[in-house]
C-alpha cells in the first residue's frame, strides 16, 4: 500500500466507530488500522474481544470473514445503543465538518452549481456564503504565507522616470552587453543573446525579399559594433616580426602586404597560432594600419575580430608581442568621468542648459548630487573598472590595448552605400577665428588651429564630395580607407524619411578627372588619416557630445523652424573613418556583389548616425540577413564555416545541442527518423572522421609509396587556405571544353600523377566549395554531398529522380524493449546498455561516414538556401580533398564538377555544380 | 519589371578573353605574380526602356522583354546596350524585333568605347607599394529601336 494510499485511508477512517471497517489489501492491516484510530467510537469491551461478530463490514469480503454465520442470539441494550450513538455522532460529523481540500459548493448538488462560485461567493446559495468566505480568506492567508512577499515595485510613472530607467536598462545589460543602437532595436527586431551581446536577429516585419533588393540595387544597414576591436601601438618592425609568426603568405595577404601597411587598404587576414601555419588556424580577422603621423615615431593598427575569436587570439597576441605587463587602468579623474559622469565637473552642455532654461525645475541635478550618478553605459559596461585592458612589453616596446565596444562600427551594404553616407554626412565646418579667441576645451577649435590640419581635412572633404559623383560602389578599389571629419548629422536630419537616389549629373571636367583619379588610385595616402585613432579625440567627443534633449533645444529656438542650426556648435563634430568593403571577390560570377562600406565612429555617437542613416531610406538587417549576404557572396563566416578553429569548434557543438534539444522536443512518431533517411550525422559534421576515411580510402586505392604515410599518425583535419593550391583546384574542378581551352595556360592538367603529388601535400585537408544545383531543389544545413555514379551521370539533364532506397532502422526494436522494460520491472540484460538511444538517430560511435549510402559521401555543406541573386538553390561547404580528386579523375570531361547533393530528411539526390572559388 | 534580376551583371559580358590582347603595352607583367580581377564597367542611370543585354540571360528571354516593352509596355522606342561580346547578341535582338514586326520598326545603331578598370593583385601582397590599376578600352553599341513617326 502506497503512502498516499495509506493517508486517504486515515483521512478516512478519522471519524469512523471502532466497528466500521474497510476492506484493505492486506488483511492484517486492516485490524491495526481498526484498532489504531478507533478514537472517534467507545466500542465495548465485548466488542473489541470479537469486533468480527458486530463489526460492520463494507463490501464483500474474500474469505467469508464478514458475514458471521449465526446471528447473536441477544444483544445487550445499553452497549448496542452507545455504538450506534457513537456512529451517528460520527455520521454527523462528517456531514456537517468538511474535509479541508473540499470546496463548499461541492455540498450542492450538481443542478445548483454554478460557474465560477469559487471566485465569487455570491453565486452561492445565502446560507453557504459565511462558509465560504472563511473559507476563502483562509485560503488567501495560506497562500500568501507560502509565497514569499512580493517586492513592492514602483509605480510605472515611477520606473519610467530617466534616471530609474537608466538604472534598469544597466541592471538588465549585466550580463549581455547591449549595443548602442539596442533599443532601437529592441521595438524592431527579434533579439538574440549571443556570444555575450544581444543582437538584433531579424525584424518582426515580413522583409526577406526587400532586404535582399535593398543589398543588390540600393542599401543596407546593419550594425557590427559587436565586433571587438584590438589596439596594437609600437614600433613597425617589432610588430611585423610578431605578427609575421600567426601568418602565412601562402594564405593570402598578410599584416606587412604593403598596400595595407601604408594605411590604405584594409586586408582581411587569417590568424594561425605561433608558428603553427597549416594547422591550427585560430580565425579570420581584418587588420587596419594607421596611416604613418609625422608626429609620432611608432605605428598603430586595428586588428577587427569576431567576439568568440577574441577569447582565443587575445592570449595568442599577448604571447608573440611579449606583453606581459599588465598596465593598471589609469583611475585618474578622467577615467572615472568617462565611467560615470562626476556631477562637479562643470559639463559644457549643463552650462548651457542652465542658460536655456534657468528657471528649469532639475530636481535631480540638485537633490541628488550626493548619491552616485546615474549614467547610461557607454563601452563595455560589463567590465570592471578595474579590469586590465592595456598590456605592454618593455623588451618590445609593444602596446596591447582591448578597445572592444569603444568603437562603433555600422556596415552598409549595397550599390549606393556610398550615396547614402554622401547624403547624411556632411564634412566638417571650419571654425571661425571667434572661437579660438574663447580658447575653448573641444578638440576640434584646436585641431583648427594647425595649418596642415586644415590642409588635410580640405582634402578629404574634397575626396568625400567626389564621391558623391560616382554612380556605384563597386567602381571603388576594394579596401579603400578614407578618414573624415563630419559635423553631427543629426543638424542635418530631414524632415521626413526619403530614399537616396544617386545623383549622377554631368559634371565638369575637372570633377571628372578627379573621379577618374580616385576610381583608378584610391583615396591618396594622407587622406586615410583620421582623428578616430587618438584616444584623446574620442574621449573628448564622446563626453562632449550635446544630448538630444539641448539640441532638440536648440533646434526649437531656431528662428525659421526647421532649417539648419547655425553656428555649427563648437562641439558637434566627430572624427569618423569609412572603410570600403568589397563585394563578392572570388569566382567568375557575381563579382562585387554586396560591396559596400564601413562606417567606424567613437562611442556614444551610435544612434546619432543611426537615425539619420535609416532615414536616408536604407533597410535595416540582423545576424539573419548577415548570414544571407556571406551565403550570396560566398564567403565563410565565422565561426560558423570555421570546422578547424577553436571558436568554430565550440559553436558547431553548441549548434548540435541545440538541434538535439529542438528534435527531442518532438514525440519520437513525429521526429524525422533520419536512420531511414541514411543520414548519419544530421547535427552535426564529423569532419575529423571523413578527412580520415577518405585518407585511408586513398592510400588503399592508389597504392602509393605508403611506408612514409603509415609511420605519420594521423593528424586533425586542415582546412585548405593554400592560395596556389586552391588555384590548381579551381582548375580541375571546371569541366573541360570540347576545344580543350583552359582560362590559365600553365596549370597542370588533371593526371594521376598530378593528384598524387597534390594529395602527398594535403592529404588530410578539407576544402571550401560552393555547390549550384542544376535543377530544383533547396538545399539545406548539412546535407550531404556525394559523387555520382557513372549510371547517374546518364540520367543528368534527363529530369528523372535520383533517390536513396530507404534505410533499415535497426535500433527501433532496441528501444522498444527497453520501454518495456521500464514498466514490467524486471531488467533484461539484452536492452541496458543502449540507454542513450534516441529514436531517429544513429549513436555512437558512427559506422563508416563516407560508404553509408549508395552513393560515396564527400563532404556536407554549412550553409545551403534557395539564392535569390543566382536563381536556384546554391550551397555552401566543405568536402574532402582526396575525395574531391580522387571523383575529378574518375569523371569524363564535360561532366567534371558533377556531384550530388542531398538533404539529410530527404531521400532525393540532385546534381550540382562544384566551384572552387579562388 | 524591367529591373534586371542582378544588376552586377545586367551590362557586363564579362566573359570576353580577349583582354590580354586590348590591354595597353604599356603595364608589362608577369602573369605569375599578378592575378587580374575585372571591375564592373561604370553603372549609368537606366530608364524603363534601356535593355542592357548580357551573355548570361538566355537570347529569348531577352528578346521577349523588348517585344514586351514594344508592344505591351507602351514605349515607342527602346534602346539595347551591348557591351564586348554582347554586341553580336545586341543586334542579333533588335534585328529580331524589326524582322518580326514586318518593318513597323526602325534602327538607329551608335557605337561608343567604354573605359574599364582592372586591378592587379600581386600574388606575394608584401611587393606592390602602388595599388596596381590598369584600364583598357571595350566597345559597346547603343541601338535605338523606334517606331517611325507617321
Amino acid at each position: 500500500m502506497s503512502a498516499a494510499k495509506a493517508k486517504m485511508r486515515e483521512k478516512k477512517m478519522r471519524n469512523q466507530p471502532a466497528s466500521v471497517q474497510y476492506p484493505s489489501g492486506v488483511n492484517g492491516e486492516g485490524g491495526s488500522q481498526n484498532r489504531g484510530h478507533g478514537s472517534g467510537g467507545h466500542p465495548s469491551s465485548k466488542e473489541r474481544k470479537k469486533p468480527e461478530d458486530t463489526g460492520w463490514v463494507r463490501g464483500h469480503q474474500r474469505y467469508g470473514g464478514g458475514y458471521s454465520k449465526e446471528m447473536p442470539k441477544y444483544i445487550t441494550g445499553g452497549a448496542f445503543a452507545r455504538a450506534r450513538a457513537a456512529e451517528v455522532k460520527a455520521m454527523l460529523r462528517a456531514v456537517s465538518q468538511t474535509a479541508c481540500s473540499s470546496h463548499v459548493f461541492q455540498a450542492l448538488p450538481k443542478h445548483m452549481r454554478r460557474r465560477a462560485m469559487s471566485h465569487n461567493t455570491k453565486r452561492l446559495p445565502r446560507r453557504l456564503r459565511d462558509v465560504a468566505d472563511r473559507m476563502r480568506e483562509k485560503s488567501l492567508q495560506a497562500g500568501s504565507k507560502k509565497k514569499k512577499e512580493p517586492a513592492k515595485s514602483k509605480s510605472r510613472k515611477a520606473r519610467r522616470r530617466h534616471g530609474n530607467l537608466l538604472l534598469d536598462f544597466n541592471r538588465r545589460q549585466r550580463k549581455n552587453i547591449w549595443l548602442e543602437t539596442h533599443i532601437w532595436h529592441a521595438k524592431r527586431f527579434h533579439m538574440v543573446k549571443k556570444w555575450g551581446y544581444c543582437l538584433g536577429d531579424r525584424p518582426t516585419y515580413k522583409c526577406y525579399r526587400s532586404c535582399y533588393r535593398a543589398m543588390s540595387s540600393h542599401c543596407l544597414l546593419q550594425d557590427l559594433s559587436y565586433y571587438c576591436c584590438i589596439e596594437l601601438k609600437g614600433e613597425e618592425d617589432e610588430l611585423l616580426a610578431a605578427l609575421s609568426q600567426m601568418t602565412s603568405k601562402e594564405a593570402g595577404p598578410t599584416f606587412a602586404a604593403a598596400l595595407c601597411l601604408s594605411g590604405r587598404r584594409q586586408v582581411s587576414v587569417t590568424i594561425y597560432r605561433i608558428g603553427q601555419y597549416p594547422c591550427q588556424p585560430l580565425g579570420p580577422v581584418t587588420v587596419l594600419w594607421r596611416p604613418k603621423t609625422p608626429g609620432i615615431r611608432g605605428r598603430q593598427l586595428w586588428i577587427w575580430a569576431h567576439p568568440t575569436l577574441k577569447q582565443d587570439l587575445l592570449p595568442e597576441l599577448q604571447s608573440v608581442c611579449r606583453c606581459w605587463e599588465a598596465v593598471p587602468p589609469s583611475i585618474d579623474p578622467e577615467v572615472l568621468c568617462g565611467k560615470e559622469k562626476s556631477a562637479p565637473h562643470p559639463k559644457p552642455e549643463n552650462i548651457l542648459e542652465a542658460k536655456l532654461k534657468p528657471g528649469a525645475k532639475r530636481k535631480r541635478s540638485s537633490v541628488d548630487a550626493s548619491e552616485p550618478p546615474v549614467k547610461k553605459i557607454l563601452g563595455d559596461g560589463t567590465r570592471l573598472p578595474g579590469t586590465t585592458v592595456t598590456w605592454k612589453s618593455s623588451s618590445t616596446g609593444i602596446v596591447i590595448n582591448d578597445l572592444t565596444m569603444e568603437i562603433v562600427r555600422y556596415r552598409l551594404i549595397g550599390p549606393q552605400s556610398h550615396s547614402v553616407l554622401t547624403e547624411a554626412l556632411e564634412a566638417a565646418t571650419v571654425c571661425k577665428e571667434v572661437d579660438k579667441s574663447l580658447g575653448s576645451t573641444f578638440w576640434w577649435p584646436q585641431h583648427c588651429s594647425d595649418e596642415s590640419n586644415m590642409l588635410l581635412h580640405q582634402q578629404q572633404a574634397d575626396v568625400f564630395h567626389t564621391l558623391k559623383g560616382i554612380s556605384s560602389t563597386t567602381e571603388l578599389p576594394p579596401g579603400t580607407v578614407l578618414g573624415l571629419t563630419v559635423d553631427d548629422p543629426r543638424l542635418t536630419l530631414p524632415t521626413k524619411k526619403m530614399k537616396v537616389l544617386p545623383c549622377v549629373s554631368q559634371a565638369q571636367e575637372a570633377d571628372e578627372d578627379k573621379r577618374k583619379e580616385l576610381i583608378l588610385r584610391g583615396v591618396p595616402e594622407q587622406c586615410c588619416q583620421s582623428s578616430l585613432w587618438e584616444e584623446s579625440v574620442r574621449d573628448d567627443v564622446t563626453e562632449n557630445k550635446i544630448p538630444e534633449q539641448a539640441l532638440n533645444r536648440m533646434k526649437s529656438e531656431m528662428l525659421v523652424p526647421g532649417s539648419r542650426l547655425s553656428p555649427t556648435p563648437p562641439q558637434g563634430r566627430v572624427p569618423v573613418l569609412l572603410v570600403h568593403q568589397p563585394g563578392k571577390q572570388v569566382g567568375q560570377e557575381m563579382s562585387s556583389w554586396g560591396a559596400g562600406w564601413d562606417l567606424l565612429l567613437p562611442k556614444g555617437w551610435g544612434m546619432a548616425f543611426w537615425i539619420p542613416l535609416v532615414y536616408r531610406g536604407v533597410r535595416v538587417a540582423g545576424l539573419h540577413m548577415g548570414l544571407k549576404h556571406s551565403h550570396s557572396k560566398a564567403a565563410p563566416i565565422f565561426p560558423h564555416d570555421f570546422p578547424d578553429c577553436p571558436a568554430g569548434i565550440r559553436f558547431q557543438e553548441e549548434q548540435e545541442a541545440e538541434f538535439l534539444d529542438k528534435f527531442k522536443r518532438h514525440p519520437p512518431a513525429k521526429r524525422t527518423n533520419y536512420i531511414k533517411h541514411g543520414c548519419l550525422a544530421p547535427f552535426r559534421c564529423p569532419w575529423q572522421q571523413l578527412a580520415e576515411e577518405w585518407e585511408h580510402l586513398t592510400r588503399g586505392g592508389g597504392d602509393e609509396p605508403a611506408e612514409m604515410s603509415v609511420a605519420k599518425p594521423l593528424s586533425l583535419f586542415i582546412v585548405l587556405r593554400n592560395r596556389k593550391s586552391l588555384r590548381l583546384l579551381s582548375g580541375w574542378c571546371r569541366p573541360t571544353t570540347s576545344t580543350g581551352r583552359r582560362l590559365n595556360r600553365e596549370l597542370l592538367p588533371l593526371s594521376q600523377s598530378a593528384v598524387t603529388s597534390f594529395l602527398s601535400a594535403h592529404g588530410m585537408s578539407l576544402v571550401w566549395v560552393r555547390l549550384s544545383l542544376l535543377s530544383k531543389g533547396r538545399p539545406e544545413l548539412h546535407s550531404m554531398v556525394c559523387v555520382p555514379t557513372a549510371e547517374d551521370l546518364k540520367l543528368l539533364g534527363k529530369h528523372q529522380d535520383l533517390q536513396e532506397p530507404p534505410h533499415r532502422d535497426h535500433f527501433k526494436s532496441r528501444i522498444k524493449p527497453q520501454k518495456k522494460s521500464l514498466k514490467s520491472d524486471d531488467p533484461e540484460p539484452r536492452s541496458t546498455p543502449d540507454s542513450d538511444l534516441i529514436f531517429g538517430l544513429w549513436p555512437d560511435p558512427l559506422p563508416s561516414v563516407t560508404s553509408h549510402c549508395s552513393r560515396v559521401t564527400l563532404g556536407w555543406t554549412t550553409q545551403g538556401d534557395f539564392s535569390l541573386c543566382a536563381g536556384h538553390g546554391e550551397a555552401l561547404g566543405f568536402v574532402s580533398v582526396p575525395g574531391l580528386l580522387n571523383t575529378l579523375l574518375k569523371q569524363a570531361g564535360e561532366h567534371r564538377g558533377t556531384l550530388l547533393l542531398r538533404n539529410p530528411g530527404s531521400l532525393h539526390y540532385r546534381f550540382a555544380k562544384v566551384n572552387v572559388e579562388v | 519589371m524591367t529591373e534586371p534580376r542582378n544588376p552586377g551583371m545586367s551590362s557586363a559580358p564579362q566573359v570576353n578573353p580577349a583582354h590580354a590582347e586590348s590591354s595597353s603595352p604599356a603595364v608589362e607583367m608577369d602573369p605569375v605574380e599578378y592575378t587580374l580581377r575585372k571591375r564592373l564597367p561604370r553603372k549609368l542611370p537606366k530608364r524603363r526602356n534601356d535593355v542592357y543585354v548580357n551573355m548570361k540571360t538566355d537570347f529569348r528571354a531577352q528578346l521577349a522583354r523588348c517585344q514586351k516593352l514594344l508592344e505591351g509596355g507602351g514605349h515607342r522606342e527602346i534602346c539595347i546596350h551591348g557591351l564586348g561580346l554582347a554586341i553580336n547578341r545586341a543586334i542579333n535582338i533588335a534585328l529580331q524585333l524589326q524582322t518580326s514586326s514586318q518593318g513597323a520598326l526602325q534602327l538607329a545603331a551608335n557605337t561608343s568605347t567604354v573605359e574599364l578598370v582592372d586591378d592587379l593583385e600581386p600574388e606575394d601582397p608584401d611587393e606592390a607599394g602602388e595599388p596596381m590599376t590598369r584600364t583598357r578600352n571595350n566597345s559597346a553599341i547603343h541601338i535605338k529601336v523606334f517606331y517611325p513617326e507617321p
